[in-house]
């Protein structure tokens, strides 16, 4: 809401400033957004008496002009044909600037000293006008002088608040409302504007036989129609052009213009029909029929529903009530008889029918957050007033009106020990009943409880967001000053119920996050949705995604039902910065369709923690050598996590199940479970992300992991009391022949003693077909130190029952 | 004195020559006087025939470990003096350490992790939610009317049927007094909300933490008092709060929460020129609160009589405030260059 300082004093004496009026108004609850100044290009403008008007020697068609500007007498060549001696005139004086950014400087025009230009309308953008110069005398308000700022002497609104208001307070969209708070805040009187009818016609008619039906109190509670005719389409005066363009209104004419003008005083929308084209004497209020077809005022054709409410006439729709009119009764030029229609309508059918028209207009937004019954009469008085003396026209003697339903006016209890409970602060009894008399509440003490008053309270007919006793106290807190309530840090109380519950997911996941950071990855927060051509470009099954109804754009159409395309996206923003390496961890939620979703909502969310591992192994440069991520890097990873959840060691096998984008990959099983997967992103994908080194990236799901790891618990192992005894076996094996199949062979052997056995080396002679495998065995007892030859023989029970079982040497 | 007691003097004598030893030469000459043919030990043994039968054999064992032990030593001893001399060699003390690998979290965990901590500190217990949530939860129960303008304050983007991105952290507060059915209750929510806005100041995800104390008597004065504890833990002590009030649906009396500018100390000015963090209004807007709405009480079957407040503030704010990073954008781009910054 854009509110002019000076239409508020219109309303209150307010004496301060511009920045103090935004203080209090945002302590208020009306937060001013911004300080406008409209006209600060014209600050340099002064009012400039003619004293003389004189020829220019050489040329016709200019004058030469000496112009009182209060502090000298400035000798100006003018070329507008209409100025004169004895007319106040704005006068830009050498140094001046126009608005536009031109500095007007001392010239000579044919040979004529010139020290400063008297301006036209144009010149001042303050309208088209440029036939002439501007001429005063019929434009400012109150008594010209000779060097007057030209915005005072215009009265121009210098200083316009933009305030936001909250949905609840409507009445604030109004010039009244903010005036209402502003005096309440200060202590001030606050004053209506007067319904002027000096030198108004008003003895006009022509509704008498109009038949007015509203279809329920429920659609329009309230509906008055006025008659004004006999009027004369016009620019509306320059005060009101420019107090409408100060507050961000287009002004277009003079009957359009009061509409709008009386919205921003009052807040009552207001619309004006040409009279001429209403068929058959007859105005409905009713619902629109489904499909109907409506051409408002913006040349669109709209297609209606029944839940849209429309002004009809005898023949059709003529108007959609409060959001936008019909093209068939929009006033133009040539309208003569303007029927004002001042209502009250559903504020849910409205906010419903702008929205789904895109139609945000003042007029429906003030309407859907509700408007003041009791005041639409008076505003729809003021502005016919106004229209028929702008429009110099006839105004019809008495409303037609519709009053279905009288506007509600709640009783509301108030418990004074409730509020001071809520605020925690010992409030005053006079205080309490003062500061919502002040607000426009009638109280009434209705009883006592517990020794501290109740009163009854029934707000003013403009508060509808005033519905209980929180509401009261939020207006006493309000008024009292919410910054001068006492901070006290609360005692907390807690239920022992809640002691010894198992750890909660965003513990565990913060856990996780620490590992990984402390594993030296860096986490990545991706967003949560990507696009369907992203996922189809990586394969991922289409069904059981996630899309979005309204997404912002089709990247962002569909909620990820991995990690992949966040960490693949990731990876090409870094590469286009030229990173080198990345080691990249995300954990976070993924998404996937369940319509028996725990939640509720027909979507199931996992936690996932993915990994993606590009270029440099290691950071920096020298000792280490440049060497680039591969997958055993990554299995690592996964390895190190699995480990730090107390897991067994999991298995890594070839999968049917590994996704689509990873070639080079193997699924996760713990304990014998599927618990994710790790690979290379397939080279043909990876270069769509310019990528120029291998990518390696592993997804896991942390919910089962954690229920894997669930009950494992660390438990202490006790220390060996005797040495170990280490041997060594190279087997040499065939290419196919997984490391796991070796391992698996050897603990298949049932060696005594063999406390753990691992790949010390790996050796593949090239083109041999062949790779050496050297695994150490280590035996202990756990009473005795193993002999020498002892070992040697579990050993060779060993070698013997690899080259038995597998195709294998020694 | 007998042979035993002998033995066991030669290797106190062994071990006191050892430790005087200083170079290979030295340590040879030492193994020549007590190891050699003609060495101390050997003279020893040469006796050993003139001992008592009976005691020869342990003498033996005893002779032979000595023998074991002296040649450990010489070794141990060899070892350390083969270790060159620190002036022998350049020791260039400057060359690049051999590095790990150093992880980081992101800022936004990071500000939601103190952010956490430090209201677990005062009692508050961390709970999650969903991100896709029902139009119950997200709005209905909070107090947003249908089809009134305040669910417009929050552009809303739809899953389908009933199901949406939450908008805010506060449906959580809708679960948790769900959950728990009966006050007292002290949670804290952090976790991601989404709307439909994009533009240099808002990104369609970001992260909020929601604050929700329901209990027999909570007052406005507990909540000021939990905020300004709040804002000092993160930003400072001298950092002061200032409640204006304001709408939000679900709670009653409703109020923005400003502090004071942590970069002019609430001046509006710095050096003569308009601060640049609060533009000269030396407030910065940091946060939405409140008490809660009775008609949220209502809706999760809490006595309407109890009271609660809330609150909810966005993480990204406060983690380019704490940082001083100016463009919200670099919060998603992951730019390594920008994440290894917060190791």
């Amino acid at each position: 809401m854009l509110l002019s300082l000076k239409w508020l004093r219109e309303f209150v004496p307010y004496a301060g400033t511009a920045e103090e009026l935004g203080a209090t108004l945002t302590m208020l609850g009306l937060e001013m957004e911004e300080l406008r100044r409209p006209y600060e290009d014209l600050a340099d403008l002064l009012v400039g008496l003619v004293l003389e008007r004189g020829p220019h020697p050489a040329a016709d068609h200019l004058s030469v002009c000496k112009v009182d500007t209060g502090t000298e007498v400035l000798e100006i060549v003018c070329g507008a044909p209409n100025v004169g001696q004895g007319q106040y005139v704005a006068v830009a004086p050498a140094g001046a600037r126009l608005p536009g950014g031109i500095r007007i400087r001392k010239a000579r025009l044919r040979g004529v000293r010139s020290n400063g230009m008297i301006c036209s309308e144009r010149e001042l953008g303050l309208s088209d006008e440029h036939g002439g110069i501007m001429v005063l005398r019929e434009l400012a308000a109150g008594v010209l002088r000779p060097g007057q700022a030209l915005t005072e002497a215009l009265n121009l609104d210098t200083e316009v608040l933009d305030i936001s208001v909250t949905p609840n307070r409507p009445d604030c969209l109004s010039v009244l409302g903010l005036a209402r708070e502003v005096a309440l805040a200060c202590k001030l009187p606050l004053t209506l504007p007067a319904l002027d009818r000096e030198g108004v016609d008003c003895g006009g008619g022509g509704l008498e036989k109009l038949d007015l039906e509203v279809e329920s109190g429920e659609i329009s509670p309230f509906y008055q129609l006025r008659l004004i005719d006999r009027l004369k389409v016009r620019p509306a005066p320059a005060w009101m052009r420019w107090r409408l363009n100060a507050c961000g209104q287009r002004p277009i004419s003079n009957l359009v213009d009061v509409t709008n003008y009386v919205m921003l005083e009052l807040g009552q929308p207001l619309h004006s029909f040409d009279f001429s084209r209403v068929r058959g004497g007859r105005v409905r209020v009713a619902p629109a029929l489904e499909g109907e077809k409506l051409l408002t005022l913006d040349g669109q054709e709209r297609i209606l529903t029944s839940r849209d409410i429309t002004i009809r006439d005898a023949e059709g729709p003529i108007g959609l009530a409060g959001v936008m009119g019909g093209a068939g009764t929009a006033i133009d030029e040539s309208s003569t008889a303007v029927m004002l229609e001042g209502a009250v309508f559903d504020a849910a059918s409205i906010y419903r029918t702008s929205r789904r028209l895109g139609l945000p207009s003042e007029a429906a937004s003030r309407f859907a957050h509700g408007v003041d019954q009791a005041m639409t009469p008076f505003a729809l008085e003021r502005a016919a007033l106004l229209i028929a003396r702008l429009g110099e026209g006839r105004l019809g003697a008495s409303p037609l009106t519709s009053a279905l339903r009288p506007a509600r006016a709640p009783a509301l209890r108030l418990r004074k020990a409730r509020a001071e409970l809520l605020l925690g602060v010992p409030l005053e009894d006079s205080f309490c009943e003062e500061t919502l008399r002040a607000l426009g509440f009638a109280v009434q003490e209705s009883g006592r409880e517990e020794g501290s008053p109740v009163w009854t309270a029934v707000p003013p007919s403009y508060r509808p967001d005033i519905g209980g006793e929180a509401d009261l106290v939020e207006e006493l807190a309000r008024v009292y000053g919410l910054d001068r309530i006492p901070e006290v840090i609360p005692r907390i109380s807690r239920s022992l119920e809640r002691a010894g519950l198992p750890e909660s997911g965003h513990a565990f996941l913060t856990r996780v996050k620490n590992w990984a950071s402390g594993a030296g990855l860096n986490e990545t927060i991706n967003y949560s949705f990507t696009g369907q051509e992203d996922l189809d470009f990586l394969g991922v099954k289409k069904d059981g995604r996630v899309g979005i109804v309204n997404p912002l754009s089709a990247e962002q159409g569909v909620l990820r039902p991995v990690l992949a395309p966040g960490l693949l996206q990731a990876l090409r923003n870094n590469l286009a910065q030229g990173a080198s390496g990345l080691r990249f961890f995300e954990a976070a939620a993924v998404f996937s369709a369940d319509s028996g979703s725990p939640t509720g909502t027909g979507v199931r969310e996992d936690y996932r923690l993915g990994f993606l591992l590009y270029g440099d192994r290691h950071a920096g440069a020298w000792p280490r050598k440049p060497e680039d991520a591969a997958y055993l890097d990554l299995k690592g990873l996964v390895e190190a996590f699995v480990s730090w959840l107390d897991l067994p060691e999991p298995e890594f096998v070839l999968s049917r199940e590994a996704p689509r984008w990873l070639d080079q990959a193997a699924a996760v099983l713990v304990r014998g479970e599927y618990a994710g997967s790790l690979g290379r992103v397939k080279p043909e994908l990876a270069d769509a992300f310019h990528a120029r080194k291998e990518v390696w990236l592993a997804e896991l799901p942390l919910d089962k992991l954690r229920d894997l790891s669930a009950g494992s618990g660390l438990k202490f192992k006790a220390l060996p009391l005797y040495p170990p005894v280490r041997r060594d076996i190279t087997v040499i094996a065939p290419l196919g022949l997984e490391s796991a199949a070796l391992l698996k062979a050897i603990r298949e052997a049932r060696l005594e003693h063999l406390q753990e056995v691992f790949l010390l080396d790996l050796y593949a002679p090239e083109g041999s077909g062949e790779r050496h495998l050297t695994y150490r065995l280590v035996f202990r007892h756990p009473e005795r130190t193993l002999l020498d030859e002892e070992v040697d023989g579990i050993r060779n029970k060993a070698a013997k029952y690899l080259l038995e079982n597998l195709k294998v040497r020694i | 004195m007998s042979l035993s007691v002998e033995l066991e003097n030669l290797a106190g004598q062994f071990e006191k020559e050892l430790a005087a030893t200083s170079s290979p030469e030295d340590l040879e000459a030492l193994r020549v006087a007590f190891m050699g043919r003609k060495g101390r030990l050997a003279a020893l043994m040469a006796l050993l025939g003139q001992a008592p039968p009976e005691e020869r054999p342990a003498l033996g064992r005893r002779a032979n470990e000595i023998k074991k032990l002296f040649q450990d030593l010489l070794e141990g001893r060899a070892a350390v003096l083969r270790r060159p001399a620190a002036a022998a060699e350049f020791f260039d003390p400057s060359l690049p350490g051999r590095l790990p690998a150093q992880g980081s979290l992101h800022p936004i965990t990071l500000v939601m992790n103190e952010i956490c901590a430090l209201l677990e500190r005062i009692g508050f217990e961390v709970v999650s939610g969903p991100e896709a949530e029902t139009d119950f939860h997200n709005f209905t129960a909070l107090n947003f009317p249908e089809e009134h303008p305040a669910r417009a304050m929050q552009d809303t983007l739809y899953l389908g049927g009933d199901t949406l991105l939450r908008t805010h952290t506060s449906p959580v507060q809708v679960r948790a007094m769900l959950e728990y059915k009966k006050p007292p209750l002290a949670v804290i929510v952090p976790g991601k909300v989404y709307r439909r806005d994009s533009d240099l100041t808002h990104t369609p995800m970001f992260h909020q933490i929601e604050g929700l104390l329901v209990d027999k008597s909570v007052s406005l004065a507990d909540l000021r008092g939990t905020l300004a504890y709040f804002a000092r833990s993160l930003f400072g002590r001298e950092v002061r709060t200032r409640f204006r009030p304001s709408f939000f649906p679900f709670t009653e009396v409703s109020a923005e929460v400003d502090i004071s500018c942590i970069l002019c100390g609430g001046k509006g000015h710095r050096g003569g020129e308009n601060c640049r963090v609060c533009k000269g209004a030396g407030w910065l807007e940091i946060l939405g609160s409140g008490m809660v709405h009775p008609n949220v009480f209502k809706a999760v079957g809490f006595d309407s009589e109890c009271t609660g407040f809330a609150f909810g503030l966005g993480v990204e704010r406060v983690a380019m405030l704490k940082y001083g990073i100016g463009d919200l954008r670099l919060l998603f781009e992951n730019d390594v260059r920008f994440l290894a910054q917060f190791a």
